[in-house]
């Protein structure tokens, strides 16, 4: 019963910047490739790392630069709008194998035009063949581990196909000293080296190459000054015409120079997300808490009266539409786990400051305003929220941002994300400016190294293993450990202790890959990205070699919670507490995918399961996680502990299509469950059991965050009443240790189709108005009234 | 143990997390037995005061698995071969074939439970009552049809310091009214019609009882709040004069907190149709949006002495 107020004069531009993102198509954009390999031709026989940096400044005074039509903020890691990057020295291969099939393949797509196939056969492709990271990859799988890998019971390829990310570069660092100030700190760490010790020429190398990234970076904010005034001079309108003038004032003292203003900070800070990205193709780089480090720049303009909070709403939301611009370029296999050209560029707002207090200013609301206007699919916003310490109305517009149904605001308990940084290692003082990185994971600006995602475990096919003696369903064959004939467990501790040690030997695997990687990446560094980590500087160290300030091991993360506790559960249940079925009865059931064994499947879906806040079912889930946590942690990489974290992106559906059926009663090849997720359809008691049961799971444990997605009734979003309440559960999700909740509201689309298709959605449950049931059990009249219900609002489904 | 632990109540389900009934995020417990029949009613599988068994024909695919397990031998095939057809005589309620069921085409509705597993499942929620404002509600059927068990429910609720509603029709005898109120937070009462006669031919008995009732628990000396509830009924309760007179019913209150109109719906007609029942409002289609507003408007210009909101979920 609202009136909807007037959009502010600023939304006409937005609206044009955002058109123009939605109406490009991603294409291949070679060009960074091309001069990369000009570059390499002509550094041959110098240290990798300077010629890595030589290419880097190559690229920036050679790319093409283009300002668009009404943009306030500038800059572009390539040639095209929507390009997807691809780094040769990486990956070339990756291109080579899907030539034929990357303009249309089923996930992520990118055009591929004939003359950048030219360009790929006849200058990439000759001069890679043989030396990317890749191909080292694939030469040094060991061998256990590869039988895992092409099982679909681990997914570990992801840090050899894209380069690092899953970081926080130094912006607060980059902003106060501009790249000059970095580079006269380099000279003068430089001017102390003697070459004449062992080590320092190095050394040496190392911070030449940092200072040949900082100078070109400088020549193309330069090159963009240039351009704007060359587009200034022919413009007719007055407005633009002004417009051009201050960008190239804004290009020609930032980054190269300190930030005075909001908007030279916006700039630099681009500026800077578009050289990273330009270096090395890679999902992740955080701009972090943009809401602390910006905030001084925001308070002088608006105390001088330079700035309005509308001239700064509108700058802000270009920048979010200019986050949306760039695709991520990754293997088909890859695209599967994370689909959706997913830059994971995680913009953070909320929380405390160092001392503890209340850290939301005005800036965290405008960011979530700005993501509210622009509705895009970047930049990913997070909402650090303190239970003690963040104020109610700040709560209430991260709910009424989640209303919208975009999936933003990413929730996360801000206690829980400091207690994970403390368990990496990381002091109290400093984990109190965690930021939330990529999908869930905990990162620190300009300190912190390490893959949170190296590898993916899949905990269907853990089931899978434990119950056939370390066959593979799908293929028949032996991979994995011996740990047992199912028809011979006596008890449920043995058919446990079976599962137990699938984890133990899948996790070995995993991590005899990790070292791999580590090892491989060792010859990736990465000049421009450690420029703004003061240790890699202070050090002279890369990145890659270790020299951020806290390296914490690669991340391990598991896939299919609610499937491997649903499947465990059941065995207990069925075979072992009630009787109601032999061992034998229930493989020879999954063997079919319950095929003619309906009553079996009846009793497998009918098993307590996970989400419905029944401590039976949730002791074991602490159990299995509590163990998995410890089995984790007692390996190291040699960038410190290995960690764990249960985040699928949309992994959870590549890795169903290699686990057969399942105990819980899941049919073969179906997606698992997503993140900490209850099964679709299985949670019957609502969102607080289903978050009661989701914290029996050791959160705080799990360092590279844990995933949430939930559904709630629709009036839980769409009401004053409903808003108020949404934020007693968020705030009692804080109470109980969850970590992180995402709400997914699906409009009235998909009940439409599942009126068209009930076979598809059996398991959709609907809860309206204090009333669940099964949407496709109703007659028509009363779906379309449930239907008719969702107009206004999302309804909640699952 | 305190006598009353063991007794058991007839529960027809305890749904979590509700923002419909109360205050903040609430327990809801939805007790079987009512002793009216309204003939909107939603929740048909509360009126009986014991379990019941349901049965979805287009479900049924007649495979005769419940027919073998039956121990009362009450189960048929019919003569057609695509249902099921039960001796309701015959039949013990085991609910046996409800767990044998492939197609999960028989459903069970309620269970006795003690009060201890009740209040089991309210204290899972606590700190969802902390965070909310929130608490536990019990409604039904109708939850005074068994005063014993609600009241060592509510007392157990209140020693957890639990918020305590309750939604009642208040078709009983003060008795157990009076029992009650001192363990109560918040009342909805319904009023589902002023005229006796249209309350009989709706609802299955005469509304003086009610309005008697409403009167007594208005004057006791206790805090409890009070909403009245009104179904929005389309052409049956929703005319002018029906409204006025809620409304000037209402203004002779003391404890009056809310006046809350529910407007009509048919989510539950599947329902009836399970229970192998006639469902009387078929073709009655809900209230519009446009109506529900001018409705409420209307009651809000009568002056009824409280607000006048809209439940039931609507924005």
């Amino acid at each position: 019963m609202f009136q909807a107020a007037r959009p502010p004069n600023y939304m006409a531009r937005i609206n044009r910047l955002k058109a123009r993102v939605l109406e490009t198509r991603p294409e291949m954009d070679l060009e960074n490739a091309r001069i990369l390999t000009e570059a390499f031709q002509e550094t041959e026989g110098e240290p990798l790392v300077v010629r890595k940096a030589k290419a880097f400044r190559r690229q920036c005074r050679e790319k093409t630069v283009t300002i668009w039509e009404d943009e306030l903020i500038v800059g572009c890691s390539g040639s095209k709008i929507r390009g997807g990057i691809l780094c040769a020295d990486a990956c070339w291969s990756v291109l080579d194998d899907e030539l034929e099939t990357i303009s249309h393949r089923r996930y992520d797509p990118f055009h591929l035009p004939p003359e950048d196939r030219e360009l790929f056969e006849n200058v990439i492709r000759p001069y890679w063949k043989g030396r990317s990271n890749y191909e080292e990859w694939l030469a040094q799988i060991p061998e256990g581990t590869r039988e895992l890998r092409d099982h679909g019971v681990i997914y570990v390829d992801r840090k050899a196909v894209r380069g690092f990310g899953e970081t926080t570069p130094g912006y607060a660092w980059l902003l106060r000293e501009g790249v000059s100030g970095i580079a006269r700190f380099v000279e003068a760490r430089r001017a102390q080296l003697d070459t004449a010790r062992p080590g320092e020429y190095e050394r040496d190398c190392y911070l030449r190459s940092l200072l040949i990234v900082a100078e070109g970076m400088v020549e193309l904010s330069e090159r963009y000054a240039i351009e704007a005034d060359r587009l200034a001079a022919v413009e007719e309108d007055h407005r633009r015409r002004e417009e051009l003038r201050e960008i190239g004032r804004t290009c020609r003292h930032v980054p190269a120079s300190p930030a005075r203003t909001f908007r030279e900070a916006l700039q630099s800070l681009y500026f800077y997300q578009t050289c990273i990205f330009m270096e090395q193709n890679a999902a992740s780089y955080n701009p972090g808490r943009m809401d602390q480090y910006l905030w001084p720049y925001y308070a002088s303009d608006l105390a001088s009266g330079r700035i309005t909070p509308d001239d700064a709403q509108e700058l802000l939301d270009c920048l979010w539409v200019k986050l949306s611009e760039p695709c991520l370029f990754q293997d088909a296999v890859t695209a599967e786990f994370a689909a959706g050209y997913p830059m994971f560029q995680n913009v953070c707002v909320g929380g405390v400051d160092e001392a503890g207090r209340d850290a939301v200013n005005d800036l965290s609301y405008m960011m979530l305003q700005a993501t509210m206007d622009v509705q895009l699919y970047q930049p990913s916003l997070s909402v650090r929220y303190s239970l003690a310490k963040n104020p109610n109305r700040f709560l209430r517009k991260v709910v009424e941002l989640m209303s919208l149904g975009t999936g933003f605001p990413a929730f996360h308990n801000d206690d829980i994300g400091i207690r994970m940084l403390m368990n990496k290692g990381i002091p109290l003082r400093e984990a109190l400016d965690w930021n939330p990185c990529g999908c869930v994971e905990t990162n620190l600006e300009g300190r912190l190294r390490h893959y949170t995602a190296l590898a993916d475990i899949n905990l269907g096919s853990i089931v899978e293993l434990a119950l056939l003696d370390g066959r593979n369903g799908k293929s028949g064959e032996y991979i994995s450990a011996r740990t047992g004939a199912a028809r011979e467990f006596a008890t449920f501790e043995a058919f446990l202790e079976a599962v137990k040690g699938q984890i133990r030997y899948v996790t070995r695997a995993a991590v005899k890959g990790s070292h791999v990687i580590d090892e491989v990446c060792m010859r990736r560094p990465c000049p421009a990205l450690s420029l703004t980590f003061r240790e890699c500087v202070e050090r002279g160290i890369d990145y890659a070699w270790g020299g951020a300030k806290y390296n914490t091991g690669n991340g391990i993360i598991l896939i299919g919670v609610a499937d491997l506790v649903n499947s465990v559960v059941a065995v207990r249940h069925l075979v072992y507490d009630t009787g109601k079925l032999t061992m034998e009865q229930l493989l020879d059931a999954l063997e079919d995918d319950f095929t003619g064994h309906e009553a079996v499947r009846k009793l497998c879906l009918e098993a307590p399961k996970y989400g419905n806040d029944d401590p039976w079912v949730d002791d074991l889930a602490s159990e299995l996680f509590t163990f998995m946590a410890n089995e984790i942690e007692s390996y190291s990489s040699k960038f410190g502990r290995m960690t764990p974290g249960i985040l699928p992106v949309s992994g959870n559906t590549p890795f169903g299509l290699e686990v057969g059926a399942l105990p819980s009663g899941r049919k073969a090849w179906k997606p698992l469950a997503d993140g900490v997720s209850p099964s679709g359809g299985t949670d019957v008691n609502g969102p607080g059991a289903v978050l009661k049961s989701v914290s029996s799971l050791p959160h705080d444990r799990f360092v590279q965050g844990t995933l949430l997605n939930m559904k709630v009734e629709p009036t839980m979003l769409s009401t004053q009443n409903g808003i108020s309440q949404m934020m007693g559960l968020l705030k009692s999700m804080c109470s109980l240790g969850v970590y992180h909740v995402q709400f997914n509201v699906i409009d009235q689309e998909k009940l439409i189709r599942a009126q068209a298709n009930p076979e598809e959605y059996g398991g959709l449950l609907v809860r309206v108005a204090g009333y669940t049931a099964y949407f496709v059990e109703l007659g028509k009249d009363v779906q379309d009234d449930i239907i008719g219900r969702t107009v206004h609002h999302g309804i909640s489904v699952g | 143990m305190p006598a009353g632990e063991a007794l058991t109540g007839s529960v027809l389900r305890i749904e979590r997390s509700s923002i419909h009934d109360g205050p903040g995020l609430r327990t809801v417990v939805f007790l079987k037995g009512c002793p009216l029949g309204c003939a909107w009613c939603s929740t048909p599988e509360s009126q009986a005061p014991v379990p019941e068994r349901g049965y979805v024909p287009e479900l049924c695919t007649a495979c005769g698995t419940c027919v073998d397990i039956c121990p009362a031998r009450a189960l048929t095939p019919s003569r057609c071969g695509s249902a099921i057809i039960r001796d309701v005589v015959r039949c013990e309620l085991c609910f046996c074939c409800v767990a044998a069921c492939p197609r999960d085409a028989v459903r069970r509705f309620g269970t006795f439970m003690t009060v201890e597993e009740v209040v089991r499942e309210i204290s899972k929620d606590e700190v969802f009552f902390f965070h909310s404002g929130g608490g536990v509600t019990l409604s039904g059927g109708e939850p005074l049809a068994q005063p014993d068990f609600v009241a060592h429910l509510l007392r157990e609720c209140r020693e957890r310091g639990i918020h305590t509603a309750m939604e009642t029709s208040f078709h009983v005898p003060f008795d157990s009214v009076e029992r009650v109120l001192p363990l109560l937070d918040l009342l909805y009462v319904d009023i589902k019609h002023m005229d006796g006669e249209s309350h009989r031919r709706w609802v299955g008995s005469d509304n003086s009882l009610i309005l008697d009732n409403i009167g007594k628990a208005d004057r006791w000396e206790g805090p409890v709040e009070i909403v009245i509830r009104i179904p929005l009924v389309p052409g049956v309760n929703d005319s002018d004069w029906n409204l006025q007179a809620v409304a000037d019913s209402c203004r002779r209150m003391g404890k009056l907190k809310e006046v809350e109109l529910l407007p009509y719906h048919r989510l539950g007609s599947h329902s009836y149709a399970a229970l192998g029942r006639d469902y009387a409002l078929k073709s009655l289609l809900p209230p519009s949006r446009e109506r529900i507003i001018e409705r409420t408007r209307y009651l809000a210009r009568l002056d009824p002495g409280a607000p006048v909101k809209v439940g039931g979920g609507f924005s």
